[in-house]
This record gives C-alpha cells, structure tokens and sequence, in this order.
C-alpha cells in the first residue's frame, strides 16, 4: 500500500511531503511510545501516533520509517515539520481516532486482499 | 535555549502572540487623507488599494479620525459622497501603541470588532506610524511558525554537512559526538549524524538501522539519566563499535535496568514518548555484542559491536 492511498482512507491532510507519497508502506505502526517504534523490525514503516514532538520524526528517521500519521487532529511542532522536510518524510494529519485509524487501514487492506 | 514540550508546544501561537509586538505585524506604509478629502476620493483609493478603511491624520501625522467603507456608504446613501470628510468622519478613534503585544491588538479587535486598529508611536503620542489588521497578524504568525520549522530544516542540513566532512576524513575511523545533559530539543542529533555518516561510508541499510538505533538509544540514556557524556563511533573493515561514556551517577543495578519495562524516567520524559524501559533492552537486541559497566563513582561505559556483512 502506498502513502497516497492512505492519505484517502484516513481522510487525511498532507502538511509536508507531497512529492514523497508514492512510497511503498512495509509495515504499521501505531504507538505513542518511541521505544515501541525504535524496537519494530521492519524498515519502510507508518507510524500512527498522538505524540506531536519533533522526536517523533527523529525516531522515524532513526528507525527508517517512510511517513508519520497524526491523529486526532493533532498538529505537530514546527521544528517537526523542518525535520520532516530535510528527510523527506511525509507528515499527515487525520481527525480520526488512533483506533479508528488503524481499523480503517486494516479494513482497506482486506478489501485489497479480497479483490 | 527554548524548550517546546509536551503541554507548552500545544500553546505555540498562544506564546507567540504575546511574545510578538504589534511594531513587528503592522504595515508600515500607511495610507491616509487629510480632512480636507471628500468621501469620493476616499472611495476610489478603497477600491485602488483594496483595503476597508482609511485613517485622517493632521499635519503633524496625528491621527483626528477614520473612515471606513461603512462612512462611505452611508456617504453615498445620503447623497454628500463629494463632501469633505471633516464633519462626517468617526472620531472616536481606536489606537494602539507601537510596543503593545498581539495579544492586546486582538482584544481590541474582539471589543470593539474594528477591521484596523491604527498604530501610535507610544501610549501618550498620536502620532500614527502604522496600520493592523486581524489579516496583518494572522500572516506575521503563519510567517513566525514557518520560520522555526526552517530554522529546524537548516540544522539539519548542517548536521549533514558535518557528516560528509567526516565521510571524507578517511583517514580518522573513529569519531566522538558530544551528548548534553536534559537536552531534549536535540535529542537524536547524535544518531542521526551517525547515521548519515556511516550511510555515506555505504554501510549496509538493515545494519545502519542497527548502529542508528543503538546510537539513538544511548544517546537518550545520556541526555535523560546523566550529567552529559560522549559518543564515539569506530569503524573497522569487519565491525562497527559504537561506545557511550557519561559522566555519571551510574547504574545502581545493571541487571534490572537490563529489564524490559523497568524505567526511572520521569513524566516529563514519558510525555515525550520515552521512558519506557525499553532503551537498554532494544540495544541488547540490535547489537552481535554488549559490554556494559557502571561506577557510581565514573559513571558508565556502554559499548556494543556490530558486526558488518551479515
């Protein structure tokens, strides 16, 4: 799945990185704990998370992850964005739920499956 | 150095628009009339300039009175469009002075739901130097926001600069990377350094994850539990070590911090997203070895060794 599809199933708004969402998403991630993040095994990684502090994007980038979901609405700290800029690592916002989110990604994903 | 976190990063254009003076937001070429103007020529410069109002300044530049499209109107309604402005004009006018906060300007806005608010050089003066609107702040805002995320951008891009020079030092094959004490705003500039440096040494992608990680993670023990230390990273044909040195308090019992999910880290540090005891655990993990020791006397010495191609 790519970011792209993504950014239609969450409803979500792209606050930096447009030219970066033709990634090829390898795995999920939804935590509001960065260890958790830094402790996945996979690269090519999404995180959702409820955490808005430029850390998130550095753990991110540390754990090469391709792209970050914020949920609830919740807007990220400016430094976040510039971080997020000179990595090339979309940032999204959706005002769903962290929950909500992740049920509808997995819910896309079967109906992927299924075709 | 400012610190954004947790609850206070929530309040950043709250912080701002007390921290920003309406000298810094407001234009500063003012255009204005004297009383002698009719509503006529006033309506044209409206349109011309497309703002909502004009402030009537005498000729010492204080200001005597406004007028707005609403006068115009009511000019234009009434038929003394070509009439000088002097007798129709509002005079009870609302200022601001130059060094007030935003925070006061959009107050008065609210109150008094004024399109502009002339700006005085100073409580006691009259004097007009300059014009705000709500449309004034909101960009000067926007433009403030913009301008942290660059700043941000740019130190990354120097960070990246610093790990090319050190790409290219071919000779040196060991680096040290200082880590402050509490410095959690650059918390992870050490392993991203790192890892732009070894990725230009065309270190393998699953290993960099590794050695990044591990950096990360040290570095984190370094800024949150310590009194501030070093990183150094050696790179052998064969292996990477990557060795954290703090100066202490040290380890009371390496054992349990070893524990996935034992934790001393504050709340503060758990509202970051860290603390969650899982720091030492996931170095074990990503490292072929780990030495650790600690000294409540020195302090402590992790070193772990990665090993290259497979």
């Amino acid at each position: 799945m790519k970011i792209k599809e993504i950014v239609n199933i969450l409803d979500a708004e792209v606050l930096t990185g447009e030219l970066y969402l033709d990634y090829d998403i390898e795995e999920f991630a939804a935590s509001d704990m960065l260890s958790d993040v830094l402790a996945l095994t996979k690269d090519n990684f999404l995180l959702l998370t409820g955490l808005t502090s430029q850390q998130v994007v550095r753990t991110v980038e540390i754990a090469g992850g391709i792209g970050v979901v914020f949920v609830r609405g919740k807007t990220p700290e400016p430094e976040a964005i510039g971080l997020a800029r000179s990595h090339h690592i979309p940032l999204l916002m959706t005002s769903l739920l962290a929950f909500e989110a992740c049920r509808a990604i997995v819910e896309a994903i079967n109906k992927k499956e299924t075709k | 150095m400012t610190t954004l976190h947790s609850k206070e990063k929530l309040t950043l254009a709250s912080e701002l628009i007390y921290e920003i003076k309406v000298k810094d937001a407001m234009k500063r070429d003012v255009i204005f009339f004297s009383q002698d103007a009719t509503f006529r020529e006033i309506q044209l410069s409206l349109k011309k300039n497309r703002i909502s109002g004009v402030p009537i300044l005498d000729n010492n530049k204080d200001i005597i009175g406004i007028v707005s499209i609403d006068n115009v109107i009511t000019s234009l309604d009434n038929g003394y469009v070509g009439d000088k402005v002097k007798h129709y004009m509002t005079r009870e006018v609302v200022t601001i002075p130059q060094n007030y906060s935003l925070v006061s300007a959009i107050k008065k806005f609210e109150h008094y739901k004024f399109g502009r608010l002339p700006v005085t050089k100073n409580i006691r003066s009259n004097q007009i130097i300059g014009i705000l609107t709500m449309g004034d702040i909101l960009n000067y805002l926007l433009v403030s926001i913009q301008a942290i995320a660059e700043k941000a951008e740019k130190q990354e891009s120097d960070n990246d600069d610093l790990s090319t020079k050190m790409a290219r030092q071919t000779t040196k094959k060991r680096i040290r990377l200082e880590v402050n004490k509490a410095d959690f705003d650059n918390a992870g500039r050490v392993a991203s350094i790192v890892r732009n440096y070894l990725q230009k040494l065309k270190i393998e992608k699953q290993v960099l994850r590794k050695i990044a990680i591990i950096c990360y993670e040290a570095e984190m023990n370094i800024s949150i539990h310590s009194l501030g230390g070093y990183i150094t990273v050696e790179t052998k044909p064969s292996e990477v070590v990557i060795t954290a040195v703090d100066y202490g308090p040290g380890i009371p019992d390496i054992e349990e911090a070893m524990k996935p999910g034992f934790s001393t880290a504050s709340e503060q540090i758990r509202a970051l997203g860290f603390g969650a005891g899982m720091g030492l655990p996931n170095i074990k993990r990503c490292a072929d070895h780990l030495d650790l020791e600690s000294s409540m006397e020195t302090g402590t010495i992790l070193k772990a060794t990665i090993r290259l191609g497979g």
